[in-house]
């Protein structure tokens, strides 16, 4: 009966709108364009930001309800004109009575509404007085809620009666106002009743999706959707309308897909371009706002009112649909539209807590303006902040934080040791590391170019030496400046690797176990490739043979890059570079003595740290090496370290570190030879120290005098003492 | 345990009087309503009090909406001891004319120092003229 009447009276509106068709297209088109791509943007915008802040059914359920019964309210007087060719054609039951309740009958609450009351009579309801502020008409609003007047809300009834007035298509106004005072609202029943009906008719009128947003709550609310079985997949395209076409379309009761399009509220045309009858409201309203209104969402002006905290939640997810046309460029989501797990967790208690004590504070409340924020609001205010605190690199992006709680720990574990106080937790932000789907690539990239140069120096100024390094022709090379530009720029490679190596070695400090393996693999991955570049990567600049390391050796930066690179090494690797060291080291320490600057040093620390891991044969190996003479000239590598600050603490480490193997209760069965080779070395190093003139060492290993008194009669031990322990001093003869 | 990160901390503190000092010295007193990520306020039934001495006055401002980076301190009012204060509260007039003296008195020491620098050779930029710059 209802849609009977509704049918009839649409009937003249569909010639008024079919004699339209014929002017007044061209001037529309521009405006159709323009309008489309507000419409793509603003449902990207809208789409991304629900993805990022979506709330889901538990975080903002408690308002959720309240947009779905504006839009439920609405959608339900266009059921009534649709609902007649559902039930024709899909041979469907009419849609239940909570619809037409929910449909907007101002005075009689819960009771079904007769089919006697058409909702079409509605336009000639007078509309209800306005208020003038948002808060009073909050305030009013709240009054009448609480005694159960539900539908007596102006901004309600407004929307449901649909008079296009501004105030009516600002969904900011409507949400607001009755989401902030939902909580208090008792509409489950016809709501869900409500959603029935709406989710049946879209099974058959939205399009399929085949956006794959997995995670998007649009999609998981509703899976079922189907494949449109009356129309032309370009009518559901918002882009497919003119806004001519879109204020026809309503006015035909043959397309019940409708709701589905944008109709822009405010085209022109509506308000001032066609004669007035046309836009009496007793004619025009009954079809375009009932059924407009629950496209809204859709226009362009809405959807900007509705970005932020007003975004739609998934409760009328249906009307937010994923638009029909699949080409339409999304966003995916990133790793930022995830929460980290407990800051879930943290929300969800919270929402609790705030739950309960809403229906605790269910009375009327001394404070009338209290909860204007409403809990949806406020959700999405943490949500933000938490998001915010998840990053890539915390030690980057938030170092003073990360640091400041590393000492608090400590102070506190300093405390406790103490027994200052009891054990106390302090209060920590979770800063969860993510993973970043795609890497930003910044501009800088010259591949040895100079035109960008200027800019690029600013980054990594050094690059300098990539140009010229490319630029120079291969027998240039071999000139020895470019050779030394090209070992400056290999070593200026393996620090950027080093680097990234460092780095992953602190981050794997903070990271879960599972993921340390992971990271663990790269980075003995980046230090093979390190030490391969480090062994053979300068062949070419250095011809000699037997010279491995050696170019590196001879750059201070390079000697600076073997030192930090030791400790990422495994044993064998950086007993290699210790050999070398030792090998060279009579060169090694005349270019030390030429330089003010003595580089040397830099190499005590960490190869002290590798002679600590020696066992006795690979030491003796190493010491054979000391002794040995060199090639050509009388000296020996040991005459010439007594010379040498870093050269005597290499020698001492050695000794000391034999000492401390030998001493030690576990047993190492050296070789005969080796034994004999050990026994030699030290009465050579002793008989060596005792003759020259000693510069300070680096450090002064305690157990160096003990080894001595091993081997050595007492007089030859108090001599030797005082060389050592006296440098600069001759030796007393 | 664990705490809210950023303004989200603020959303516990919503409905509660509070006491905004914001960056040009004003001290405002209301209710917080809404905040945002930026700590953007909104303030309700919002007095602005200025104090000079032990004497104070309100002047009745009503609803103030905050821009965040404005805020350079901002505290709860405890609604019970907020009675039980040594301060004399008088009305707005004197209390306008107690502040437009201290401003004078505020001046005429300020130019007493610039002149007293001038005879020493001294001169030094005044905090408000170098933000006009």
């Amino acid at each position: 009966m209802t849609a009977d009447l509704a049918d009839t009276e649409w009937c003249p509106l569909l010639q008024e709108t079919d004699e339209c068709k014929a002017d007044g297209h061209s001037e529309d088109e521009e405006a159709t364009t323009l309008l489309q791509e507000m419409v793509e943007e603003d449902e990207e915008i809208d789409l991304y930001n629900e993805e990022t802040f979506r709330l889901d059914m538990e975080s903002g359920g408690e308002e959720d309800p309240a947009d779905l019964f504006v839009f439920c309210g609405e959608f339900s007087q266009f059921e009534k004109g649709a609902s007649k060719d559902l039930s024709k054609m899909n041979g469907e039951p009419p849609k239940p009575p909570e619809v037409q309740q929910a449909a907007g009958q101002p005075a009689p609450q819960r009771l079904p509404v007769t089919k006697s009351q058409p909702a079409p009579a509605l336009s000639k309801v007078p509309v209800a007085p306005r208020t003038t502020g948002r808060i009073e008409m909050r305030g009013e609003r709240r009054r009448e809620l609480s005694k159960k007047m539900e539908f007596q809300d102006p901004a309600v009834l407004k929307s449901i009666k649909g008079k296009p007035t501004l105030e009516s298509l600002d969904s900011a106004v409507v949400d607001s106002g009755i989401s902030s005072t939902w909580d208090e609202m008792d509409l489950e029943a016809e709501d869900t009743a409500a959603m029935k009906v709406i989710d049946r008719t879209l099974e058959q009128r939205i399009p399929p999706t085949t956006l794959d947003f997995l995670s998007s709550p649009l999609t998981h609310q509703y899976p079922e959707v189907s494949a449109p079985k009356h129309a032309p997949q370009g009518h559901l395209s918002p882009r497919a309308f003119s806004p001519r076409y879109m204020q026809q379309v309503p006015a035909c009761p043959m397309m019940p897909r409708s709701p589905l399009c944008p109709v822009r509220p405010y085209s022109s045309q509506t308000r001032f371009g066609q004669p007035s009858r046309y836009l009496s409201p007793s004619s025009f309203r009954p079809t375009s706002s009932n059924i407009s209104t629950p496209t809204r969402p859709l226009t362009p002006k809405v959807l900007q009112m509705r970005f932020g905290p007003m975004s739609p939640s998934p409760g009328p997810a249906p009307f937010f649909s994923p638009p029909a046309n699949p080409l339409q460029r999304f966003r995916f989501p990133g790793h930022v539209t995830q929460l980290h797990p407990q800051h879930r967790r943290i929300l969800s208690q919270r929402q609790q807590r705030t739950q309960s004590s809403m229906r605790k504070q269910r009375e009327p409340r001394s404070d009338p303006y209290a909860n204007i924020m409403s809990a949806k609001e406020k959700a999405w205010v943490i949500r933000l902040q938490m998001i915010q605190l998840q990053s890539e690199n915390p030690h980057l992006d938030d170092y003073y934080y990360q640091a400041y709680y590393q000492k608090l720990e400590e102070k506190l574990t300093e405390d406790e040791l103490l027994g200052d106080r009891a054990k106390k937790e302090p209060p920590k932000l979770m800063t969860p590391y993510v993973q970043k789907a795609e890497i930003y690539e910044p501009v800088v990239h010259i591949e040895g170019s100079l035109g960008q140069v200027a800019v690029s120096t600013c980054y990594s100024p050094r690059r300098a030496i990539d140009a010229v390094h490319v630029h120079c022709q291969e027998e240039d090379l071999k000139d020895i400046g470019h050779r030394r530009l090209g070992v400056l720029n290999l070593i200026e490679k393996m620090f950027m690797t080093l680097l990234e190596v460092e780095e992953l070695q602190k981050k794997m400090a903070v990271l879960p176990e599972e993921e340390r393996v992971r990271f663990h693999d790269t980075l003995t991955c980046k230090v093979n490739q390190l030490f391969h570049l480090l062994k053979e990567g300068f062949q070419e600049s250095c011809h000699e043979l037997d010279a491995e390391f050696l170019p590196v050796l001879l750059v201070s930066k390079g000697k600076r890059l073997i030192a930090r690179l030791l400790s990422f090494l495994p044993l064998e690797a950086a007993l290699e570079i210790l050999v070398a060291v030792l090998k060279h080291l009579p060169l090694l320490m005349a270019q030390d003595a030429e330089c003010s600057y003595e580089a040397l040093p830099v190499l005590y620390t960490p190869l002290c740290t590798v002679i600590g891991h020696l066992s006795f044969t690979q030491l003796v190996q190493v010491l054979k090496e000391f002794t040995a003479p060199l090639p050509d000239s009388t000296d020996t590598r040991l005459s010439l370290a007594c010379h040498n600050k870093f050269a005597i603490s290499f020698l001492y480490a050695l000794l000391s570190h034999g000492e401390r193997l030998l001493s030690a209760d576990t047993p190492i069965e050296p070789g005969i030879e080796e034994f004999d080779i050990w026994t030699d070395t030290v009465f050579s190093v002793a008989k060596q120290l005792s003759h020259s003139s000693l510069v300070e060492p680096l450090l002064l290993p305690s157990n160096l005098l003990s080894l001595f008194c091993r081997y050595l009669d007492k007089q030859a031990v108090v001599q030797l003492e005082g060389t050592i322990e006296r440098p600069g001093s001759l030796p007393v003869q | 345990m664990n705490y809210m990160p950023g303004t989200a901390s603020l959303i516990e503190d919503i409905d509660k009087k509070h006491l905004v000092l914001l960056r040009d010295g004003r001290t405002l007193i209301g209710f917080l309503r809404s905040i945002d990520q930026f700590a953007n306020l909104v303030l309700h039934q919002t007095v602005e009090r200025i104090h000079v001495g032990k004497k104070y006055g309100d002047i009745p401002r009503g609803i103030f909406i905050v821009r965040g980076e404005n805020v350079v301190l901002l505290g709860e009012i405890d609604l019970e001891k907020e009675i039980d204060t040594p301060l004399q509260q008088v009305s707005i007039e004197e209390i306008l004319e107690e502040q437009r003296v201290e401003q004078q008195a505020k001046q005429e020491a300020e130019k007493l120092k610039l002149q007293a620098l001038k005879e020493r050779g001294l001169s030094i930029l005044r905090a408000d003229t170098l933000d006009e710059y």
